[in-house]
């Protein structure tokens, strides 16, 4: 067995390793949900209760009497539990028996229980660490027998840094002078310079607009336009001033009802009125407000807390600690709003921004005397409400302090207390897993059981304790992580870690992981020189093919930008959800029909159509090469090669390019149409088409679409 | 183990990875990569979704042809005769049927509408088909007719959406995408879900052909008629095969300088993956070309080449089953007959698009029957709810006869894939208002669906945000209707 990727705690208590392993072989028929027997394994006090046979499934420090124990060694198929599946590992029946004979001790979910200050590994004084995390990701390497990878060379650490940070690779410029750049502190100062970038807050923007399920549509059959793009500028903004994570919080889910509300934080509130709209011929506006409700509860615990809610709607979770009740009373802080679900987005708000006068849909209170009652949902159906309900927070959670107010206020306080033990791990991991590619809790959407236990539970509570007690600050975090010497690593794989780490999940190198669908638009973009570093403003039309946009009932048009606005960043793409942009969705860009916390990478021919075909990237292809025409040949190449990978070609690279460019010049030269059809009515058409297909082949390395 | 997925996809779990790590973090790891078959190297992303995987049990169907008919015909004109509603024609329908009813355009008490086109007794079998549908009559025992379908939703969208990824709402993975993720392709230089749309786009837009949650990859390619069969799969103006063959060579030669430099096993995928896009690029086109065909086979589907119609999508439709493709999913625009004027009336609109449809959907059964593939090739055909026994008259207007949407009760027929065929399953009541026997839900065909494939719905799952989801919901229980299985 590969390395078991346990901290450098040491094993999981062993409640806790009871616990996951019921969850996933027990609770599917015995938990929440359903109770076959009558029996509930959720908690071992339930499990202890006796079942519909009167017999007891467990019995505290009494491994004999414990019916679970001769179910699971059952050589009886019909006898043996769990009845689907493989039967369980000797390993694992040991398990439970040392744990029943414990007195099947319990403890919390590890996720619930608030992180507290873990003891720093004893290499924080190896001179190899720089920064507080590298101590502990070199505990893990040394107690797995391996030693870090040697530090990436200058221009691969700008490239990646820059990529990383801002979303776009380094200009040459920018390289030679941090390659000259003899001062020790020449890299802290380029990732500040990234960090104070403008283009930082577009980069992590994106994923925050997945989160949010922004789009500039409403969704559905209509799929009207929506205009919102000021909460998207807003976004940006708050990123690129540091707002700090709970203020950013609290404005986004409670902007109006701050004690220092004002234009600014209303426009916030957007976040929620990302929803979607119905408004097809006939339907319920209540059941659509009600979808988006409930969209809201899902996205704001998947958001914050990394814990899905959504099957608290029709049951009680069947491995979380969460009670059915307990989703609906969460859900009256997200029910008193004004919004139905209605075709002008009201309540909107009239909005003066630097690209002029707009409007943005708003969250906004109802008056006290029209406040809805909320009521718990029968199986989650509109039509079975009983009880009703006090908008509350679970027990099993954090407390709601006393003098919050009961609203959405109130909500975003609980969110981002000190006590509570998920935002701050949650909001590190995803910014561990946005630079190192798998978060130190790999299932970044899940903390729930079912859910990866953390790689390194003591790095991650020390960076979620600092980062929540230094002020919530996401450049500080990120700048931590980017200095640091787990990041600077080479991303070479060589030597024992392939063995003994194959998937690398204690760093023993930097992950090389391929661009996000932004970031290779972008790039090719900025490589070529057609990049527009206009920030904001309404969402633009890039090219796209004919014939994506024939949505029925709706007579809107792709008209295709004009200017600069054909090259803007592609987060400034207009977002239809029906039809997104089809060269980024290939890329794994999402639909944000709903909240995706995590994309996931795929690699397929399809991509490589995009990249080799897309007429946006050839125009890029053809900018590319146009830039360096006048050159000899090989210093043409060679100069295509170093804007977009920053380093010279190898003499292997050097000849591919070489024997491209000759075959593709003979071509062109035998057939001239072809030649202008690429290249236009130049001097030397064929040249120039030639050194087009060179860069159309630079544009397509795995290098340049790779963060190194 | 956790009960993920299909037992055999360990490329998938390449993608996520989360199944190695967790089980890992656990000290359950060795366990849960033999029961997988899981090499480590694959562990590094190397992702081929591509490959063939094997479902839960030996299924009937390898492939599915599911023929949607965006808006839903009347099934009271073509599949359901209610000799009821001609002698009631005319008189308001009894209140017992409007209670808490809602309708998405009829306003008012409504009044009866008869079967505006005649019936007669198909095949062997004697199913009871609409004269609209002559050819597909002359297969009828070939057919699975189930008149007892039922939805939860009354608008294009949200049904339609229901219908193919098992959620009124966006965000779900399709049916094809599903099948896709646990079946692979049979064809590594043609995607293995394809979408053919004759007329406009449906309601609820490429949501309906997505990958919801699933990665990108399942979604289902659109093949288009005109322009590039696939998007992006033309070589752009000036660089012809020669050319582009060289660049990707070129590509591939420096990838190959980078892998062995970085060690990346991406990087192998990724050379791997250009040279299948290459590959693609001459298979999709020569898959795409009807000019292929013989005329004897374009006369049986009323296809013409460089046209852009249902015929000619049918006929797409066997070449891409017949070359391997997973799931081909086709739509048909026109069929929401509210009777508001002669082009979404029951008069001449309903006519005329049977007069499309009929004689290529008949020919593809039958072609498929020649072929020896229909066994193997499950056809499945139908709208996203029925439409009302009572007439819609919009706005008071009785100028054309249409049916408002009507999700009680509606029709839909399989073929093939290991149906029973000259079968007809359920029965509504007398108005065929709603169903009075063997009612089939949504969810219910989508079980039945993934079974033909091989799969327990209850068992193609995938994990997202914490949840295991799969096509049939956790909300209302889905059956498998054996009594549809040959």
């Amino acid at each position: 067995m590969v390395v078991c990727c346990v901290g450098a705690d040491g094993a999981l208590p062993i409640a806790e390793q009871a616990r996951r392993l019921i969850a996933e072989r027990c609770l599917k028929c015995h938990g929440g949900v359903r109770e076959r027997g009558q029996l509930n394994l959720h908690g071992a006090e339930r499990a202890s209760r006796p079942a519909a046979s009167g017999i007891r499934a467990i019995v505290p420090g009494d491994p004999a009497a414990s019916e679970l124990l001769r179910r699971i060694a059952a050589s009886d198929p019909d006898d043996r539990m769990p009845p689907d599946g493989p039967a369980l590992t000797q390993a694992e029946r040991e398990l439970l028996h040392a744990w029943i004979a414990a007195g099947a001790p319990e403890s919390p979910h590890w996720s619930f229980v608030a992180p507290v200050a873990p003891n720093r590994p004893p290499e924080t004084a190896d001179p190899w660490c720089r920064q507080p995390i590298d101590g502990f990701i070199l505990n893990g390497l040394h107690q797995a027998g391996l030693e870090p990878s040697p530090e990436a060379d200058r221009a691969t650490l700008l490239r990646r840094a820059s990529l990383d940070l801002i979303g776009l690779p380094p200009t040459e410029a920018e390289l030679a002078a941090f390659a000259t750049d003899g001062a020790p502190d020449a890299y802290e100062r380029a990732v500040d310079r990234l960090l104070a970038s403008p283009h930082y807050g577009e980069r992590w923007a994106a994923p925050w607009l997945d989160i949010a399920r922004y789009a500039d549509t409403q969704g559905y059959e209509k799929d009207g336009h929506r205009t919102i793009w000021a909460w998207r500028d807003w976004v940006i903004e708050a990123l690129n001033a540091n707002m700090s994570f709970d203020r950013f919080t609290r404005e986004q889910l409670a902007g109006d009802l701050l004690p220092d509300a004002g234009e600014r934080t209303r426009v916030a509130t957007a976040f929620h009125r990302n929803t979607l709209n119905n408004t097809e011929g006939g339907t319920d506006n209540e059941e659509f407000r009600m979808a988006s409700v409930m969209d809201r509860v899902a996205t704001t615990w998947n958001t914050w807390m990394g814990l899905s809610m959504q099957c608290a709607q029709c049951h009680s979770h069947p491995y979380d600690d969460l009670a059915h009740a307990d989703y609906y009373r969460f859900m009256d802080f997200l029910n008193q709003q004004v919004d139905a679900d209605t075709d002008d987005e009201a309540p909107n708000m009239a909005v003066t921004t630097a690209h002029g006068a707009t409007s943005v849909p708003v969250l906004q209170e109802l008056p006290a005397d029209q406040r809805r009652t909320t009521h718990r949902l029968d199986r989650g159906a509109l039509t079975s409400p009983a009880e009703a309900v006090e908008a509350g927070t679970p027990a099993a959670l954090h407390t709601f302090d006393a003098d919050w107010p009961r609203d959405r206020r109130g909500m975003a306080e609980w969110l981002v207390a000190p006590s509570n033990p998920l935002t701050a791990r949650v909001i590190v991991n995803r910014a561990w897993e946005s630079l190192f590619g798998t978060g130190l809790v790999a299932t970044s959407d899940d903390f729930g059981v079912m859910g990866d236990a953390p790689s390194n539970p003591a790095l991650l509570d020390d960076l979620a304790i600092r980062f929540r007690d230094g002020g919530w600050d996401m450049k500080r975090l990120l700048r931590e992580l980017v200095l640091s010497s787990t990041y600077r690593q080479s991303s070479v794989r060589a030597g024992a870690g392939i063995e003994r780490d194959p998937s690398n999940r204690l760093l023993w190198h930097a992950p090389r992981r391929r661009l996000d669908a932004e970031a290779i638009r972008d790039s090719a973009l900025l490589v070529s020189g057609l990049l527009s570093r206009t920030m904001g403003g309404p969402p633009v039309m890039p090219p796209q093919p004919d014939g994506i946009w024939n949505v029925v009932y709706n007579g809107s048009q792709w008209t295709t930008s004009e200017g600069e606005n054909r090259y803007r960043r592609a987060i400034y793409t207009f977002w239809r959800r029906s039809a997104p942009y089809p060269s980024l969705m290939t890329l794994d860009a999402v639909d944000r029909a709903t909240c995706t916390v995590r994309r996931v990478k795929t690699n397929t021919p399809l991509a490589a159509l995009v990249t080799l075909n897309d007429p946006a990237f050839v125009e890029c292809a053809v900018a590319l090469a146009r830039s360096v025409d006048g050159l000899d040949p090989t210093v043409a190449t060679d100069a295509m090669w170093h804007r977009a990978l920053l380093r010279a070609p190898l003499e292997t690279e050097r000849a591919v390019l070489r024997s491209l460019f000759e075959s593709e010049l003979a071509r062109y030269l035998a057939t001239p149409t072809d030649a202008t059809a690429v290249a236009g009515e130049g001097a030397e058409p064929a040249r120039l088409a030639a050194l087009t297909s060179v860069a159309n082949a630079i544009l397509n390395t795995d290098e340049f679409l790779c963060r190194p | 183990m956790p009960p993920v997925m299909p037992h055999d996809l360990p490329s998938l779990h390449a993608i996520t990875r989360r199944q190695f790590l967790g089980a890992g973090s656990l000290g359950l790891g060795a366990l849960a990569l033999s029961e997988l078959g899981v090499a480590a190297p694959l562990m590094d992303g190397a992702i081929d979704p591509a490959a063939v995987r094997s479902p839960h049990f030996a299924g009937r169907a390898k492939s599915v042809i599911y023929v949607h008919l965006a808006g839903s015909p009347s099934q009271l004109e073509l599949y359901d005769h209610k000799p009821e509603l001609a002698r009631l024609h005319g008189t308001p329908c009894p209140d017992e049927y409007l209670k808490g009813e809602r309708f998405a355009f009829i306003k008012g008490h409504p009044e009866l509408l008869r079967p505006l086109h005649g019936f007669g007794k198909r095949g062997q079998s004697g199913m009871e088909l609409g004269d609209l549908l002559p050819n597909l009559g002359g297969v009828a025992d070939e057919l699975c007719l189930v008149r007892s379908m039922h939805t939860s939703q009354f608008n294009h969208a949200p049904a339609q959406l229901l219908l193919h990824t098992g959620e009124p709402r966006f965000g779900s993975p399709s049916m094809g995408a599903w099948v896709t993720y646990g079946l692979g392709c049979d064809n590594r230089n043609l995607p293995a879900f394809v979408v053919l749309v004759s007329g406009q786009t449906p309601d609820a837009g490429k949501g309906i052909w997505g990958s919801g949650y699933l990665p990108g990859v399942f979604q289902g390619v659109q093949c288009r008629t005109s322009g590039d069969p696939v998007l992006f799969l033309n070589d752009p103006k000036g660089f012809d095969r020669t050319g582009r063959a060289a660049i990707i060579a070129s590509v591939n030669d420096l990838n190959r300088i980078t892998a062995e430099r970085s060690g990346d096993p991406e990087t192998a995928t990724r050379i791997a993956q250009y040279e299948l896009a290459h590959r693609m690029q001459l298979a999709a086109p020569e898959a795409m070309e009807l000019a292929r065909e013989d005329a004897a086979t374009l006369e049986l589907y009323g296809a013409e080449p460089g046209a852009s119609s249902f015929a000619n999508n049918c006929l797409l439709a066997r070449r891409l089953v017949e070359r391997g493709v997973r799931y081909v999913q086709l739509f048909d625009w026109g069929w929401d007959g509210h009777g508001t004027n002669p082009t979404d009336d029951l008069v001449h609109q309903l006519p005329a698009k049977c007069g499309q449809v009929d004689r290529p959907l008949a020919a593809l059964i039958a072609d498929l029957r020649r072929l020896g593939l229909l066994d193997q090739t499950l056809i499945v055909c139908g709208g996203e709810f029925g439409r009302t026994p009572v007439a819609e008259f919009r706005d008071g207007k009785r100028d054309f006869l249409g049916r408002d949407h009507h999700p009680h009760a509606f029709s839909i027929w399989m073929a093939g894939g290991g149906t029973r065929g000259g079968h007809v399953h359920g029965e509504t009541d007398e108005l065929g208002y709603r169903i009075a026997r063997d009612p089939v839900s949504v969810r219910d065909l989508q079980a039945t669906i993934l079974h033909l494939l091989g799969f327990d719905h209850q068992r193609l799952t995938y994990r997202h945000n914490g949840l295991d989801h799969r096509l049939t919901g956790v909300q209302e229980p889905a059956r498998v209707v054996k009594e549809l299985l040959a």
